[in-house]
C-alpha cells in the first residue's frame, strides 16, 4: 500500500535537477507556518514527498501585494494552494494517488465546504477580533515583516480579511460585523462537528495515508489549536473535537518533527547526493511510524471513544466498533 | 437574522402547518431573471415538490429588494418571509418535513459538503460568467436586469449590481481567473458531481434529499439557458448520468404536475418521510 505514492517519489527524485523552493510565512508555536495556505502546500509536500526548499518571508521580500505562499522552479511560479498542489500532482508528487474516483469527489466537496463555512471564521478570529489581532497576529506579522512592510502588511491582511467577510456573508440588512459574527460562528462549529463526524476514529480521512484533502483540513485547523489565542471560543470548541486534535498532533509528530532534524541535514547535503540512501532511510523511518501508528491504534480500542461526550453510550462503541474492525482486519 | 431571531421565527413556524397560499417570489421570468437566480429559484421550487408542499410561483420585478436577505428566491409562507435554500430547509425542517433526516451523521456532513461544493463552484462560476465577463454582461445580464426599469434607472442599477458581483469576486480571488479556467472549474464541480452520483438515482441512493434539488436546480438552467455561447452547456452535456438525473428528476416532479389537476396532493409524498 505504501510502494504506490513512494515509487512516484523515488522516480521524481532522480529527474529533478534543482529544489523547488517555496516561499510562506516562517513557523512558531510547534508549527512549521502560521499561515493556513502555506501551511497547506508544506503538508502536502511531506504527505507526497517532495523536497521543497522552504523559504520564509524576512527581509528580502520587496513587495506587498505578492501572494503568499509562492513556489519557484526553474523560473516559473506558482501562487495560491490549489494551483500549487496541481503542479506538484504534475511533477509526479501524487498524495491522491490511491483514492478512488468517488473520493476524489468527496476531497473536492470537503474543501468546498472549508472554504465557504470554515474560513471565515478563522480569518475573523485571527484578524478581526479586536483583541487577537492587537496581542496576537499583529505582533507576529510585524516582526516577522521587513522594514518598512511591516508596518502594511498587516493592516492590509486585516481589511482583506474583514471585506472578504462582509462581502462573501453580510447580506444587504447585515452590514455590521458584529451581526455577522454571530453566523460565521455558528457555522464554523457545525463545520468542525461534521468534519469530526467524517474523520471519526480513523487517522486521516481516506484510511491510513494523507492525502490532500488531509493537508487542507491541517492547514486550517493546526493554527486554530496551537495559537495562543486571548480569546478563542471556536478554539474552545475545537478543543472538545478530540478526534480532530490528535489527528493534527498526529500529522506534527509524523511529518514535522523530523523536519527540524532533516534540515539541518539537508543544508549540509548536495542536491546530486546519491537519492537511494535517503530513500532507503526514508522508508525505514515510514515503517517505524506505522508500527507507532499501530500501537496507538491499539491503545485507542482500549481507552474509550473518542466522540463528544453528552451523546449516549451504546450508538458511538457500535460506531467505534464498527470502524475498528476493518482497520484491523486490513492490518 | 441574528441567531436569535431565527430561534424565534423557528419556534413560531413549527405552531402552524403548511398553508394553502404559500407563494415563492422571482424576479420576471421572461425578461429579467438571470442564470444564476433562476437556478437558485428552481432549486427551491424543487425542493417544495420534493416535500410535497404546494407553491405558487410569482414573479415580480422588484423581487429582489423584497428579499429580507437581497437574495432570490424568497417564499412567503403565513406571516414570514425565508429567503435562500438553506434558511428555507431548516425552516420547512421546523414545520416537521424533512428529506434528510433519515441520513447518518457521515452522510450529513457529506451532503453538506457537497452543497457547498455546488455553491462555491456552480454558483460563483455562474456569476462570474454573468457579470465579469464583459460580452455576456454587455449583451445579456446588463439589459435584461435593468429591463424592466426606464432611463437612467436602468443604466445606474445593472451597473451597480456588476461592480457589486465584482467586488464580491475580487474579495474571494475570482478576478484573476480568465473565463477558460472557469469553465474549467465547471467542468471539475461537475466530474465531482457525476463520480458522486454514479449510477444511483439520487445521490443517496433512493431518495431524494435537498443536494439532488440544489443541482438539479442548477444543471438544469445551465441546459436550458441560451448564453452567448454554448459551452457551459456542453461542459455539462459531457457527463451522460447528470443528463440523465436531470431527465429523471424533471419527469418526476415537474411533469406529473402539469398533468395532475390541482390538488396539492401527493403522489410526491413518497419523496417525503414517514
Amino acid at each position: 500500500m505504501l510502494s504506490g505514492g513512494r515509487a512516484n517519489a523515488v522516480h521524481a527524485h532522480t529527474n529533478m535537477a534543482e529544489p523547488m523552493e517555496l516561499l510562506c510565512w516562517g513557523g512558531d508555536w510547534d508549527l512549521p507556518s502560521v499561515h493556513t495556505d502555506s501551511l497547506i502546500v508544506l503538508a502536502y509536500a511531506k504527505f507526497s514527498g517532495a523536497k521543497l526548499a522552504v523559504k520564509s518571508i524576512d527581509w528580502t521580500w520587496r513587495t506587498i501585494t505578492a501572494s503568499v505562499p509562492q513556489l519557484h522552479w526553474e523560473g516559473s511560479t506558482v501562487t495560491e494552494p490549489a494551483q500549487i498542489l496541481n503542479f506538484l500532482r504534475k511533477q509526479r508528487f501524487n498524495a491522491d494517488y490511491e483514492l478512488t474516483a468517488k473520493q476524489g469527489a468527496d476531497t473536492m466537496a470537503y474543501i468546498a465546504l472549508l472554504e465557504e463555512k470554515l474560513r471565515p471564521a478563522l480569518l475573523h478570529t485571527f484578524w478581526v477580533d479586536a483583541e487577537n489581532y492587537v496581542n496576537l497576529t499583529r505582533p507576529w506579522f510585524t516582526s516577522h515583516s521587513p522594514f518598512p512592510l511591516n508596518f502594511f502588511v498587516p493592516g492590509r491582511q486585516a481589511s482583506l480579511a474583514l471585506s472578504r467577510i462582509l462581502l462573501t456573508k453580510a447580506e444587504s440588512p447585515l452590514l455590521n460585523i458584529t451581526e455577522v459574527e454571530g453566523k460565521i460562528y455558528s457555522e464554523a462549529k457545525e463545520c468542525l462537528n461534521l468534519l469530526s463526524h467524517r474523520l471519526g476514529n480513523f487517522h486521516f480521512f481516506f484510511g491510513d495515508t494523507p492525502t490532500s484533502l488531509d493537508a487542507f483540513v491541517f492547514g486550517h485547523i493546526a493554527p486554530l489549536i496551537k495559537a495562543p489565542l486571548p480569546s478563542g471560543q471556536l478554539q474552545k470548541h475545537l478543543n472538545q473535537l478530540e478526534n480532530l486534535c490528535q489527528f493534527c498532533n498526529t500529522i506534527l509528530k509524523n511529518y514535522f518533527t523530523d523536519a527540524a532534524a532533516e534540515k539541518r541535514m539537508d543544508c549540509s547535503l548536495t542536491a546530486t547526493h546519491d537519492p537511494v540512501d535517503a530513500n532507503l532511510q526514508k522508508l525505514t523511518q515510514l515503517v517505524n511510524k506505522e508500527s507507532n501508528l499501530i500501537e496507538k491504534m491499539d491503545d485507542n480500542l482500549r481507552s474509550s471513544p473518542q466522540h463528544r461526550p453528552h451523546r449516549h453510550e451504546t450508538k458511538p462503541s457500535a460506531l467505534a466498533s464498527e470502524r475498528n474492525s476493518p482497520l484491523l482486519s486490513k492490518h | 437574522m441574528s441567531l436569535a431571531a431565527e430561534a424565534f421565527v423557528s419556534q413560531i413556524a413549527a405552531a402552524e402547518p403548511w398553508p394553502e397560499k404559500a407563494t415563492l417570489y422571482q424576479p420576471l421570468k421572461e425578461d429579467q431573471i438571470l442564470l444564476s437566480d433562476s437556478a437558485s429559484s428552481l432549486a427551491v421550487q424543487t425542493f417544495l415538490r420534493m416535500c410535497g408542499l404546494p407553491v405558487q410561483v410569482s414573479c415580480c420585478a422588484n423581487a429582489e429588494y423584497m428579499s429580507p436577505s437581497g437574495k432570490v428566491p424568497f417564499i412567503h409562507v403565513g406571516n414570514q418571509v425565508v429567503s435562500e435554500l438553506g434558511p428555507i430547509v431548516q425552516f420547512i425542517k421546523a414545520k416537521g418535513h424533512s428529506l434528510s433526516d433519515w441520513l447518518d451523521d457521515v452522510q450529513k456532513a457529506e451532503m453538506k459538503a457537497y452543497m457547498e461544493l455546488v455553491n462555491n463552484m456552480l454558483l460563483t462560476a455562474e456569476l462570474y460568467i454573468q457579470w465579469c465577463d464583459d460580452y455576456t454582461a454587455t449583451e445579456i445580464s446588463r439589459p435584461r436586469y435593468s429591463s424592466p426599469y426606464s432611463w437612467p434607472l436602468n443604466h445606474i442599477l445593472a451597473y451597480q449590481k456588476q461592480w457589486e458581483v465584482r467586488r464580491k469576486m475580487n474579495a474571494i480571488g475570482w478576478s484573476g481567473k480568465s473565463l477558460e479556467q472557469v469553465y474549467e472549474d465547471v467542468s471539475q464541480c461537475c466530474q465531482a458531481l457525476s463520480q458522486r452520483l454514479g449510477t444511483q438515482p439520487y445521490f443517496f441512493n433512493k431518495q431524494p434529499t435537498e443536494l439532488d434539488a440544489l443541482v438539479f436546480g442548477h444543471l438544469f438552467t445551465i441546459l436550458t439557458t441560451q448564453l452567448t455561447n454554448d459551452e457551459l452547456a456542453e461542459k455539462v452535456k459531457s457527463y451522460t448520468n447528470l443528463l440523465s438525473f436531470c431527465h429523471r428528476v424533471e419527469q418526476t416532479y415537474f411533469k406529473e404536475h402539469d398533468g395532475e389537476s390541482q390538488s396539492g396532493s401527493s403522489r410526491h409524498s413518497k419523496g417525503s418521510l414517514p
